[in-house]
């Protein structure tokens, strides 16, 4: 068996101002992970995104206002000090929801799996999904059905895992030409290869010849301002959604614009001004 | 021994205890756990050899390369193609969800004849020789011009055979529908001459000036476009975005200027105006204008003074000013015009107007500009042979120059006009403003024929369906059009067999044909479809079966081309909105709806925001000003002059006061519980309106108004 | 009809007339009943839950009716380990109600599962660092011991007592019952703590998240005192409306007022630390996450500052002030009043720890969540209710639950 020499850490930047909100990495994703779909899905309360792409505005009136997409799959969270304790992780009654250390991938064992659903109590995204329904396709439509995915049984949770499948069919091909390096576009998830703005970059946010560690360069030391929240950017565009609540997502988003930034997390009166130009943890007085 | 009711109870009690004690229950409870995680009906794919057939979308224009990723021989993922000259890599939502299409539960499934108004099956041969001997007839009758075709487009092999079969068969009445590159071409025709269609070079262009055209909502080349923008921040080129709604190319654009509804063609003008004002044109290119470039000057300076353009458009005459200006002063200019994704209703004027922006820069035919491309003939058809019948119905006058205009000649007439209707590829009986006329004009047509995949509304209207296969179980040859720069045939090839009763476009026509016996049979002597396509494209179809593709253009178009100003110097008139409403209704083009053939897939339909349909509603965009005393999210009746529909009010400040957006592809009516019977047709509460110059429908909103539902 | 069955020296209604009512309130059951079969024949969309609410009514009554089954090991832990010894009289009745809640919360809780079947992987895949886990353990572990502290009343009935092996056990049994109620004691501090600490370790949940001692958020604690404090509350409601059903009394005032006593006690200092919880959350924790305490009771159309004085100060305060003060206590309207107010004020803080958790926004661009059940989840909710009923019913029926009850029913009888 190979061993990697040393932990990857998977993660992804979203650059806002490319995407165009197109839904490509959400059907994408759907058609690489078996994802099923029913007559009514205008209740997006229970309809099945591992990757719901968000539409935010800057509330402005007329003509000042201003839109944007945000893309939001899984988190995967490292939890507080990235120490792997995720949000969903850490409540998870049956341990089929597990924190990968040697990927950072948060994974769902749907067969484990028994739907008390505190996963996605525990989730302030609201990237975890639950099996209302047994999951039914048109007839004969279940031919596409890829093996790769299993299909998930009514009843239990499920949510964006980076594609795991990829990942494990690169270090299959790696194991193959006898090599213990993935490279890097050898593994990219579905959502990253379908998006035709190039909006998305997925890559070892450990390695630093992946573009992800150049554009997001995570700053290992804590922010001094919150000691629960660790690799933090220290790209001025790029930020994390809800870094405060220190979860350490290993999704970052980068914009140009600052009303977007700033609807990245929540800040009291004032609090954003005087934070908006911290990046890294070294930016700090 | 005593056996009493005491001995039942231990008996009982003691099976208990030992049941309770044994690995029966521990075993009970371990099977029926593993029972869930197996249940017979959650499906388990099977497993099989990875294998990539590459091929190319034809679901929309665009024109991108995919690649088809199966499992032994079922496909079960479509991604873009990499290095494919339009898209290279990336593909957008529809082409991913493509392989949806193969097993939509409105696909039909074999040949169908309506008897006593239902359909039945029919075998093809039965069908084949069912429809020939109608035509046969029409023949005998000596009139071959009764035979009408409609199709998508005039581009390819495919339109291409229904232009042939009509040549042979004798019938002038081939038309298309209003595509975004049949309005390049129109506009090319007008301005340069005839053979030439329009291609913008928007990832080398520094300032792209777009009046209304959804860049990145499937305008054009929907994936080579969302390149185009997602350069733009690296290259420091601008966009910015005329119309009435913050739509996504708007709020991604450096500036947007709303912009009263309609109202485009005289801010384009104007804008030439401002450039022949200014001097801002260029010197070497004018010496290509003709047609009366002075007198299209004095026309404009006349009819269209800033003030009073500023007071028609809503734009301020400085910002007016400000925006020719800067887009004339810019390095390498381009002007888009087509509203939305640029096809159905759309106007001549405005689309010239905006084109002469391009011209007077003088950025023609050169990097980042705007090319004149003189239109693909990259097929070798031969001359159909004809016999009297057909030459002499093919030199009878046509009944009309476009689909709406058949449609009300057909609505119009009290003969029967045309006998027999082909469609191909089209719905005009959802897509066309007013669509119900267009159902009750076929169901006036003695027979209708449909060639579709799909028991779409079209096909419901229709007497006959002949199904044909989707373009992953086929080949068909697909040239670039839509503004794209370079000019690309693209090969889609099958990728997996036909999944039901269904056939190749080409090969149901070949067969018709052969069926039709005589000079038609000689004009297709082509065994089937696809050694049709080989002969037809000799030249490239070496590099299309290798590479999948084909450039037939080598280079872009460079050098100077004339430019005729007769057109606009007689200041067509703008197409006024009809109604007197308040109010304006225009149709939004939104990426993730497909608003004309194939309907969107379930996938895309999930897509969709709650804000565009929840349950069964449609909510209309309305800013918040101009829906005093409603309720955000509440039912309204929205009331244009072509009819009504209850509708949901989605208030969005994005919008210009006055004006109510209404996302287009929905309010489908043929039976497919996953699209069909969500919100409302938007084309069903806008009346068609003709240009004069154009001859084609031009009514791209219509005056509206809002009540308590 | 069934007269050997009951108490001897008890006065009961007539078979027909108990299994009249009986039979109404099976037909409740039965309604909850085959909700209860829907849910689990054709899955959890027979419900109005959703990807924002993955926890909703049934959490709640979970969570209440553990809160107000509280009674149970608080008044064992009074009766046998602090040797409050009038509470005897009451202490059957208390476990009684204690079995029926806790009963009822595994069956919630076998419904809301996604998939039933495989709910013992809670055990068999255990993981340790889950409030939930630890709640499925000593939910389980404390079932048991309610169970066999139920038991001894049961060996009682008239019938079974004439059985020499469970007469003996039964008294057997008794005699070692306080380790029983300490065991139940120690594993409903921990339970009804886990409980509170489900929300309270939720720190991508402002609304919910609460620092805490090592591993504990305050949650735990607020849980756990707050189910001593109102569970008493609980038993003392059923009882005085089982005394209103049954036309009788039942319990001596000087128990009950004891009872109410202590309740008041345990309330007013639970509310207080609530109070200083509530502050130091709305103060320190949220403002440090970025949110204003109005973030969580304004923008949306049910959850308003309303929630937080209903539950703190009408719902917690008031029943406290009333119980602790000896002239309010013991005016029986007034303590009625108590009473209810304690039990509503329990549930809502259940119903503010679950639901109103899932409805806040945490994303700045979310927005706010609200939900309605379906009729199925609360067909399921009124099962129990109705289960309770029916077990209330025959129990004290044929049980001999209420030491008191011969004495105070003679001397009624001799009075008139």
């Amino acid at each position: 068996m190979i061993q990697d020499k040393k932990a990857h850490m998977f993660g992804m930047v979203i650059d806002l101002d490319k995407c165009t909100g197109c839904g490509s990495c959400t059907v994408s994703c759907m058609a690489e992970n078996n994802i099923p779909f029913k007559e009514d899905e205008s209740n997006k309360k229970d309809s099945l995104t591992w990757m719901r792409v968000y539409k935010v505005s800057n509330g402005k009136s007329f003509p000042d206002t201003q839109t944007a997409y945000l893309p939001r799959p899984c988190q995967h969270c490292g939890g507080k000090g990235d120490h792997g304790h995720s949000p969903c992780v850490t409540v998870c009654p049956a341990t089929a929801t597990d924190y990968g250390y040697d990927t950072g991938i948060v994974s769902q064992i749907y067969t484990r799996c028994f739907g008390c659903r505190y996963c996605m109590a525990a989730c302030p995204y609201h990237a975890r999904y639950f099996n209302w329904w047994d999951p039914v396709w048109p007839e004969g439509m279940e031919k596409y059905l890829s093996p790769n995915v299993s299909p998930r049984m009514r009843g239990v949770v499920e949510k964006c895992s980076f594609c795991y499948h990829r990942y494990q069919l690169a270090r299959e091909q790696a194991y193959y030409n006898e090599t213990d390096e993935i490279a890097e576009d050898a593994y990219q998830t579905a959502c990253t290869t379908a998006c035709p703005a190039g909006a998305i970059i997925f890559g070892d946010l450990n390695n630093p010849s992946h573009k992800i560690h150049q554009i997001v360069k995570p700053d290992p030391h804590p922010d001094p301002l919150n000691h629960d929240v660790v690799r933090k950017s220290r790209n001025p565009k790029v930020f994390r959604l809800l870094e405060r609540l220190g979860t350490n997502p290993k999704v970052y988003y980068m914009s140009e614009r600052e009303w977007i930034r700033k609807l990245g997390d929540s800040y009291l009166n004032g609090e954003w001004e005087k934070v908006k130009n911290h990046y890294g943890s070294a930016s700090h007085d | 021994m005593k056996v009493d009711r005491r001995s039942f109870l231990g008996l009982g009690l003691g099976a208990v205890a030992g049941i309770a004690i044994s690995p029966v229950g521990a075993k009970l409870t371990d099977d029926s756990s593993i029972w869930t995680q197996n249940w017979p009906w959650t499906p388990v794919p099977p497993d099989g050899k990875i294998s990539y057939d590459q091929s190319v979308c034809t679901l929309c224009p665009g024109t991108c390369g995919i690649k088809v990723r199966k499992i032994d021989n079922r496909p079960v993922k479509i991604e873009g193609r990499d290095s494919f000259p339009v898209n290279n890599g990336g593909a957008c939502l529809h082409g991913i969800a493509g392989i949806q299409y193969l097993y939509d539960p409105s696909r039909v499934k074999t040949p169908l004849k309506k008897n006593n108004g239902r359909f039945e099956p029919i075998s093809w041969e039965d069908a084949i020789s069912l429809l020939a001997k109608r035509l046969g007839k029409i023949r005998e009758n000596q009139s071959p011009d009764t035979l009408a075709c409609i199709t998508d487009t005039d581009l390819g092999s495919v339109a291409g055979l229904f232009r042939h079969f009509m040549a042979a068969f004798g019938s002038p009445n081939h038309v298309t529908m209003p595509t975004l590159e049949s309005w390049l071409a129109l506009t090319a025709q007008t301005l340069h001459g005839s053979g030439h269609t329009l291609g913008f070079d928007l990832d080398n262009a520094d300032f792209i000036l777009s009046f209304g055209a959804g860049f990145i909502e499937g305008w054009g080349s929907p994936v080579a476009c969302f390149k185009a923008n997602a350069s733009r921040k690296k290259r420091d080129a601008k966009l910015y975005q005329i119309e009435p709604r913050l739509s996504t190319t708007a709020a991604a654009a450096d500036r947007w200027i709303p912009i009263n509804p309609g109202t485009q063609a005289d801010l384009a003008m104007a804008m030439c105006g401002i450039l022949l004002q200014e001097n801002l044109f260029d010197p070497e290119f004018a010496t290509g204008f003709k047609g009366g470039l002075n007198r299209f000057n004095a026309m404009v300076q006349q009819k269209y003074p800033l003030e009073q353009v500023a007071a028609t458009t809503g734009i301020s005459a400085a910002d007016i000013k400000k925006t020719a200006i800067a887009f004339a002063k810019a390095k390498m200019p381009v002007a888009i015009p087509g509203k939305g994704r640029g096809n159905g209703a759309q106007s001549l004027k405005e689309f010239a107007a905006v084109h002469t922006l391009n011209c007077l820069t003088g950025n023609i035919n050169k990097k980042g500009g705007t090319f004149v491309k003189p239109v693909h003939n990259y097929l070798a058809f031969p001359d159909p042979v004809q016999d009297t019948v057909a030459r002499k119905g093919r030199a009878r006058k046509k009944i009309a120059a476009s689909v709406q205009e058949l449609v009300t000649k057909v609505n119009q007439s009290d003969e029967p006009v045309v006998d027999t209707l082909f469609v191909y590829n089209a719905n005009p009986c959802y897509t066309l403003n007013e669509p119900m006329q267009a159902v009750k004009a076929f169901e006036k047509i003695p027979f209708v024929v449909s060639f579709s995949s799909f028991m779409d509304e079209t096909a419901l209207s229709s007497d006959m369906i002949l199904p044909v296969s989707t373009f992953l179980e086929r080949f068909e040859d697909v040239p670039s059009k839509a503004g794209l720069a370079s000019s690309v045939v693209g090969l889609t090839s099958p990728v997996v067999d036909p999944v039901f009763n269904t056939r190749s476009p080409g090969d149901a026509l070949i067969r018709l044909a052969k069926a039709c016996g005589g000079t038609i049979a000689q004009s297709f002597e082509w065994d089937n479809y696809e050694t049709c396509l080989k002969n037809l494209v000799p030249g490239i179809w070496k590099a299309l079966s290798r590479d999948g593709y084909a450039l037939v253009l080598q280079a872009s178009p460079t050098g100077r081309v004339e430019t005729d100003f007769a057109f606009l110097a007689d200041n067509p008139p703008t197409i006024q909105l009809q109604g007197d409403f308040d109010l304006t209704l225009v149709p939004i083009d939104n990426m993730r709806v497909i608003s004309t053939v194939p309907a969107s897939s379930p996938f895309a339909i999930k897509t969709v925001s709650d804000r565009v349909i929840k349950n069964k509603d449609i909510f209309v965009e309305i800013n918040p000003q101009t829906a005093k005393g409603f309720k955000n999210g509440g039912f309204v009746t929205l009331t244009t002059p072509a009819g009504s529909a209850k509708v949901r009010l989605d208030f969005n400040e994005g919008i210009m006061p006055g004006v109510i957006g209404m996302v287009e592809g929905l309010g489908h009516w043929f039976d497919n519980k996953y699209v069909s019977g969500k919100g409302v047709n938007v084309h069903e509460l806008i009346s068609p309106v003709i240009e004069p110059g154009s001859g084609l429908d031009a009514a791209s909103g219509i005056k509206a108004r809002i009540s308590k539902a | 009809m069934d007269a050997a069955l009951i108490p001897e020296g008890a006065k009961r209604c007539s078979f027909p007339k108990f299994m009249l009512g009986i039979a109404i309130v099976g037909a409740v059951l039965l309604w909850g009943v085959y909700a209860m079969l829907l849910c689990w024949f054709k899955g959890l969309n027979q419900t109005n839950m959703n990807d924002y609410y993955g926890f909703a009514l049934w959490i709640w009554a979970d969570l209440a009716v553990i809160a107000v089954g509280g009674g149970a090991f608080f008044t064992g832990l009074l009766k046998y380990i602090f040797k409050v010894d009038e509470l005897k009289n009451i202490i059957n009745f208390a476990v009684i109600i204690g079995f029926i809640c806790y009963s009822s919360a595994l069956l919630i809780l076998a419904i809301d599962i996604g998939q039933p079947l495989r709910g013992w992987f809670i055990f068999w895949h255990a993981n340790v660092h889950s409030m939930l886990t630890e709640v499925a353990f000593c939910l389980s572990a404390y079932f048991a011991v309610l169970t066999i502290e139920f038991i001894p009343n049961v060996l009682e009935n008239r019938q079974l007592n004439k059985v020499p092996f469970f007469h003996h056990l039964a008294h057997n049994m008794h005699g070692v019952m306080a380790i029983f109620a300490a065991t139940g004691a120690f594993l409903s501090f921990f339970h009804q703590g886990s409980l509170g600490g489900v929300a309270g370790v939720l720190y991508g949940r402002p609304f919910a998240v609460r620092e805490g001692l090592l591993i504990w958020p305050w949650t735990f604690f607020l849980f756990t005192w707050s189910a001593a404090a109102f569970g008493p509350c609980f038993t003392l409601l059923v009882t005085r409306i089982t005394e209103a059903v049954t036309g009788k009394k039942l319990v001596k005032d000087n128990v009950v007022h004891l009872l109410a006593k202590i309740s008041g006690w345990m309330i007013f200092t639970y509310i207080i630390a609530k109070i200083i919880d509530t502050i130091y959350w709305a103060t320190v924790t949220a403002p440090s996450l970025g949110f204003e305490l109005s973030h969580f009771y304004t923008g949306n159309s049910f959850y308003g500052y309303w929630i937080l004085i209903t539950e703190v100060i009408i719902c917690g305060l008031i029943p406290g002030l009333l119980l602790i003060n000896k002239s309010t206590r013991e005016n029986p309207t007034l303590r009625l009043v108590a009473i209810i107010l304690g039990v509503i004020g329990v549930s809502l803080n259940r119903w503010v720890m679950v639901l109103q958790v899932m409805a806040v926004p945490v994303m700045p661009f979310d927005t706010w969540a609200l939900y309605i059940p379906s009729w199925q989840e609360v067909a399921t909710t009124i099962l129990p209710v109705a289960y309770g009923i029916i077990l209330i019913a025959v129990t004290y029926r044929y049980l001999p639950v209420f030491p008191q009850e011969r004495e105070l029913n003679q001397s009624k009888a001799q009075e008139s």
